[in-house]
């Protein structure tokens, strides 16, 4: 082989390198697109929600209430009479099936749509306002074009009386869409369009509090101790080991665990963020101590030496000087980590946290849900309802870890300090 | 002559299997600047760091045989480091500021000894350090900076700052000007001078010129032995023994 062919070799071979690594580049890009897309367009329409202009009638008689009534008394009191009233009002139905028809356009919560102006302004006994009531969710589904209704009727969840009102609102501009409030205030629910993850959101929160205050201190204590005080031996080294193989455990087995120790035996309440926060924690432990340990290690000795030549302990070298130094990477390592907790589901599945929660958590230790888990309980419904919310959560899910992962970046970048 | 500071007597380190000094007997003068010379890995810098026992540090590091301060012996189980190290300071090769403020790598030292225990206190050690290390007039008026912004030379005379801070009775420095260009080297000379009225020196370096010009007396360590030592003019003019005849000629290093 000739000097100019071998040159010719040595181009190509590094052309050919940069093809394939755009090219991957490239396919990678495209696949995120298409997951992004795909989320994005099934999920979008579940932060909007639709309503149904409806005059409401406070009938006295229907309501059996006083002007001036206690909240107490109009809490008990009965709007389903003054509901009916109102909604065959807006659409005459001949019959009782077709009432009936008419009432399941409207969301279970009409109801208290109702109630809730009601308490909001308490002079409206005997007034008409016109309110915004929630759809039900196939109406919802059928308005925001995700219902075919070319099928025959016996095939369709939607009766043609009930698609003939649909019309009737349309052309009346009586139904539009609303931002969906529901979907990040209310708790979980058997009906798509009164589900929301304000209960997983809660839930996910508590828990991840609680793993970031039980593994982060343990995490930077046990490495700073493993990286600066303990001796290198064969214990240390099992030990440096072992806290690499705990960081590759599938997150499943650690749900198993909790499930005998935090469960079974020390009978902690089932379902709830405290258990799943300390289960987290075990997983999350190991992920923070390797950053940790890594950032010690990149101080210089130089550092180390600088300070115990000018006489300080061994202490204080370490706490005033490299642990300060090891700090943005160990933060940006700690937020990785608990970014990859607020995205764990197996072990939440197992300790239960896959219940059926409606209420919103008002502490870590009741019945909650979490973001994961929520997506994963509605990619199992049927109701077109809930895939909508399913794209939508996973949206909301990705949003935070987008916002973590950031965040790590831009801490370390702030914080790192150069040493030459 | 000066009285002896620093006395050793049939020292001996090892680092694991290897031996890296042989039965080292030397005298170091108080308010002198003491050079040891010899070729890399010839034990030198063991031996400074015996003086203020940064061997420590190191897992494997056995010391054995005598050393001692003022007649105490540093070698001790018992002694307190942090103390003896507050007398001792060091400088070292590579110029290692903390990545914190000047002002703040020249308190640290004081604060944690308890040394300036008002404001007031603390700024006059640090203007004090920094004018003893003849950087003051360079630095005085951005001490919010950060010492890793300094110049390599500027931040080898922060060290050395750093070092006077704590007010120490020996300074010990490692091939201080190995990374410096000539001009900055000249600097630190000009400062080892001035130093050596108030402290005891001990210079290790690799430049023959410069142990002439900054060091009274000269130590030459070849194989962790100390072959030759004596008054920085003798040893240089006309040494007694063979090897040290070879290496400051440059006949082998």
């Amino acid at each position: 082989m000739t000097k100019e062919e071998r040159l010719k070799k040595r181009h190509s071979a590094e052309k050919r390198f940069r093809f394939y690594g755009l090219a991957s580049i490239f396919v990678a890009l495209l696949f995120v697109l298409i997951l992004v897309q795909n989320i994005f367009s099934k999920g979008s329409s579940a932060f909007k929600k639709t309503v149904i202009k409806t005059e409401v009638f406070y009938n006295q008689e229907l309501l059996e209430l006083k002007n001036g009534a206690s909240e107490k008394d109009i809490i008990n009191a009965d709007f389903y009479e003054v509901m009916i009233e109102s909604l065959i009002k807006s659409f005459p139905a001949k019959n009782i099936d077709e009432e009936n028809e008419l009432i399941r356009l409207f969301s279970a919560d009409a109801e208290y749509e109702i109630k809730k102006a009601f308490l909001n302004n308490n002079n409206l006994i005997g007034e008409k306002i016109i309110l915004d009531l929630t759809a039900s969710d196939d109406i919802d589904q059928l308005h925001k074009g995700n219902y075919p209704r070319d099928l025959p009727e016996d095939r369709r969840r939607i009766s043609n009386f009930q698609l003939a009102i649909y019309d009737n609102f349309v052309e009346n501009d009586k139904i539009s869409k609303n931002f969906n409030n529901y979907y990040f205030t209310k708790g979980d629910s058997r009906d798509p369009e009164l589900a929301g993850i304000g209960g997983a959101i809660v839930g996910s929160i508590y828990s991840i509090l609680i793993c970031l205050l039980l593994a982060f201190p343990v995490a930077v204590l046990a490495s700073i101790y493993l990286e600066e005080f303990a001796p290198k031996n064969r214990i240390t080294d099992f030990i440096e080991i072992n806290i690499n193989n705990l960081a590759a455990v599938p997150s499943i087995v650690y749900g198993l665990l909790a499930l005998q120790i935090l469960l079974a035996t020390i009978q902690l309440p089932r379902s709830t963020p405290l258990v799943a926060g300390i289960t987290l924690a075990l997983m999350t432990l190991p992920r923070i101590i390797i950053p940790c340990r890594a950032s010690l290690k990149a101080v210089p000795p130089s550092i180390r030496e600088g300070a115990l030549a000018v006489g300080a302990s061994k202490f204080q070298s370490v706490f005033h000087h490299v642990v300060p130094l090891a700090m943005p990477g160990t933060l940006s390592g700690t937020i990785i980590g608990l970014a990859q907790a607020l995205g764990e589901t197996a072990p939440l599945i197992l300790i239960g946290m896959v219940a059926f929660v409606v209420d919103i958590p008002s502490s870590p230790i009741d019945p909650s849900s979490s973001l994961p888990v929520q997506v994963y309980l509605w990619s199992e419904s049927a109701e077109r309802g809930f895939v909508e919310k399913t794209s939508a959560t996973i949206m909301i899910l990705l949003t935070f870890l987008m916002i973590m992962n950031f965040l790590a970046v831009y801490l370390r970048q702030k914080f790192e300090k150069r040493w030459n | 002559m000066n009285k002896v500071k620093i006395k050793s007597k049939n020292l001996n380190v090892h680092y694991g299997q290897k031996q890296a000094l042989f039965d080292v007997n030397l005298d170091l003068n108080e308010k002198e600047v003491t050079a040891l010379i010899g070729p890399s890995g010839c034990g030198k810098s063991t031996f400074i760091r015996c003086i203020n026992r940064m061997n420590d540090v190191i897992d494997i590091c056995k010391v054995t045989g005598n050393i001692e301060i003022d007649g105490v012996e540093v070698n001790d189980e018992n002694l307190d480091v942090v103390s003896l190290r507050e007398r001792v300071g060091m400088v070292f090769q590579k110029p290692n500021p903390f990545p914190k403020s000047i002002y703040e790598n020249i308190s640290y030292g004081p604060k944690i000894h308890g040394k300036g225990d008002t404001k007031s206190e603390l700024d006059e050690i640090v203007e004090n350090s920094l004018k003893k290390s003849a950087l003051w007039e360079e630095v005085k008026d951005r001490l919010d900076e950060p010492g890793t912004s300094l110049s390599g030379g500027q931040q080898q005379r922060l060290c050395i700052a750093r070092a006077i801070s704590v007010n120490p009775e020996v300074i010990l420095m490692d091939e201080p000007c190995s990374a410096l260009d000539p001009i900055a080297t000249a600097k630190i000379e000009e400062l080892i001078d001035d130093l050596k009225k108030t402290y005891t020196i001990v210079i290790v370096t690799h430049s023959m010129a410069q142990a002439v010009r900054v060091s009274q007396k000269t130590g030459f360590f070849h194989l962790g032995k100390l072959i030759e030592v004596g008054k920085t003019e003798k040893i240089f003019k006309n040494p007694d023994n063979k090897m040290t005849q070879d290496y400051i000629t440059g006949r082998f290093g």
